[in-house]
């Protein structure tokens, strides 16, 4: 990085980044006397793990749970003329997904696929992207409950620890970021030569986490909750509010999808931008930015 | 593949993951009413995924009998066992409501449900002081000829919604759905809801029963606690 950055993190005052907040650390790297910069609390990087976990628990055995009824119904009262997904096999060999109306043929990867048994079956989704792998509901609840405590004990954590520490401001989108956003954009487009200032995380950063962590996080765990007739007996609104059972059960499928684009996205950002430098960040808290590669003379 | 199979079925992590049924059944557990429906919005068809449905000599005498010959046997730890015919069930206070089933696959379907109170039943026969659980035995079997059970305890059994329903849609509960008296729990999934019910037993504990989980399913890793 040029000059820019590196004003960006020197000049900008009262800004967490700024030298006289941040909590840096400076290491040897051959001649060069480099800064590392303590970026994750220990409370973010156990939750964060625990997430990728749970998360991937959560998808697998989800898919198991869809398995059952592998259809996707917007009403209460069960008629087809309210069904958006469905994924069938109408033939032994022959695997359609049915989505609106529109129907795909989809043999091997949905309808008609491994059975975790060495054959083949009349199955939504494939055997290797299940837990269990072989079709078992009960198993597939079981591992879902758990993960799905898993993952909300592990928001909390962060959630409580960040707000008590303070350090919510840093991810949540702001409106001060929102005229940042399309600078930003454009930065990665390469249509603007230099991002626009920011602090930790960038405002597309910021704008992905926000909605990640509080929008798509509570709708999961409202429409997972919502599924359960005991939920419903205490909390008939929220059930109403989404729709009703069935409406619950299409959201709370949405919601993975948006997960899971999310984390292809969030992945491919890690391995394309430093991965080891990324990893070990998450795992010690300790982030080398480039600009941080060398240190200036007068901050020696 | 196999891999994730073996940690599946180790006893260990299966008891792990099983934890959180008693944080679930603890924290959610049974406090409201399930909701109830208006009649255009009953489900024009029901689907059936039950075991399939009594075909022994016992159950099509009771047919051609027009269940004439049917008895609720309630025993158990009562003070007064009974032996209830439709006739009898039939004279006693009838409570119609239009509720969900939800099924544990993820289905829901909505109908409407008329008959009894479990608990007018129940307070007939005058459950003793250790009464903790009701178990209810059906007349269906798998084919293995494993017989379908299930068990509520006194609180989801004392629960107002809680029905042995004798019609469904307004008519005498259909074989295939049950008849002639079949459990309505709509505050749980469907699989609570047992079908083909010959007898209710009042007990203080279900582990000397069947594989000693509480129920057909429940034998077979399903959750005792239905409310999720």
């Amino acid at each position: 990085m040029s000059k820019i950055a590196r004003a960006n993190v020197f000049e900008r005052k009262g800004h967490y980044l700024g030298p006289d907040t941040a909590v840096l650390r400076y290491y040897a790297r051959g001649m060069n006397v480099c800064r590392a910069i303590y970026k994750y609390a220990v409370a973010t990087r156990v939750s964060h793990w625990l997430w990728v976990l749970a998360f991937g628990a959560l998808v697998s055995s989800g898919l198991q749970i869809f398995n059952a009824a592998p259809f996707l119904d917007a009403f209460d009262r069960r008629d087809q003329s309210h069904r958006v997904l469905s994924i069938d096999s109408p033939q032994d060999g022959v695997g359609t997904t049915t989505l609106f109306g529109h129907v795909f043929t989809t043999t091997t990867w949905l309808g008609w696929t491994p059975n975790g048994m060495g054959g083949y079956a009349s199955r939504a989704f494939p055997s290797w992207i299940t837990i269990p792998s072989f079709q078992d509901l009960a198993d597939g609840r079981r591992w879902h409950f758990f993960f799905a405590w898993t993952a909300l004990v592990a928001w909390l954590t962060w959630l409580i620890s960040s707000a008590v520490k303070g350090n919510l401001r840093h991810i949540l989108l702001a409106p001060s970021d929102i005229p940042k956003l399309w600078p930003m954009q454009a930065y990665y487009l390469h249509l603007r030569k230099a991002p626009p200032p920011y602090g930790l995380y960038n405002p597309l950063q910021k704008a992905s986490y926000t909605a990640v962590l509080f929008g798509l996080a509570p709708l999961v765990v409202l429409t997972g909750l919502s599924l359960s007739p005991g939920i419903d007996t205490i909390a008939h609104p929220l059930t109403w509010i989404l729709g009703g059972r069935q409406f619950a059960r299409l959201w709370h499928f949405t919601g993975m999808i948006l997960l899971v684009g999310f984390w292809l996205i969030h992945v491919f950002q890690v391995l394309t931008q430093g991965v080891i430098n990324q990893l070990m960040s998450m795992i010690t808290g300790w982030y080398r930015p480039e600009e941080y590669q060398t240190v200036p003379v007068e901050h020696r | 593949m196999k891999r994730r199979a073996f940690i599946a079925r180790n006893p260990a992590f299966n008891r792990l993951l099983s934890s959180v049924e008693l944080v679930n059944h603890a924290l959610i557990g049974t406090r409201g009413l399930a909701q109830t429906y208006t009649m255009s919005e009953i489900s024009p068809v029901f689907p059936i995924e039950s075991l399939p449905t009594p075909a022994d000599a016992k159950y099509r005498d009771l047919v051609a009998s027009h269940f004439g010959n049917y008895r609720l046997i309630v025993d158990g730890a009562v003070e007064q066992p009974a032996a209830l015919s439709l006739a009898q069930l039939h004279s006693m206070r009838q409570i119609s409501e239009i509720t969900r089933h939800d099924c544990v696959d993820g289905w829901s379907a909505i109908a409407k449900w008329s008959g009894v109170r479990l608990a007018d039943v129940l307070a007939l026969a005058r459950p003793r002081r250790d009464a903790r659980y009701v178990v209810f035995y059906c007349m269906d079997t798998d084919e293995r000829g494993t017989p379908y059970y299930e068990s509520l305890d006194c609180h989801q059994a004392n629960h107002p919604q809680v029905l042995l329903a004798l019609r469904m849609n307004g008519v005498p509960i259909p074989n295939d759905y049950g008849a002639p008296v079949r459990l309505r729990v709509p505050t749980q999934l469907g699989y609570k809801s047992a079908k083909w019910i010959e007898r209710a037993e009042v007990v203080g504990s279900f582990a000397h029963l069947y594989g000693g989980d509480g129920g057909y399913w429940e034998d077979q890793g399903y959750q005792w606690y239905a409310g999720i």
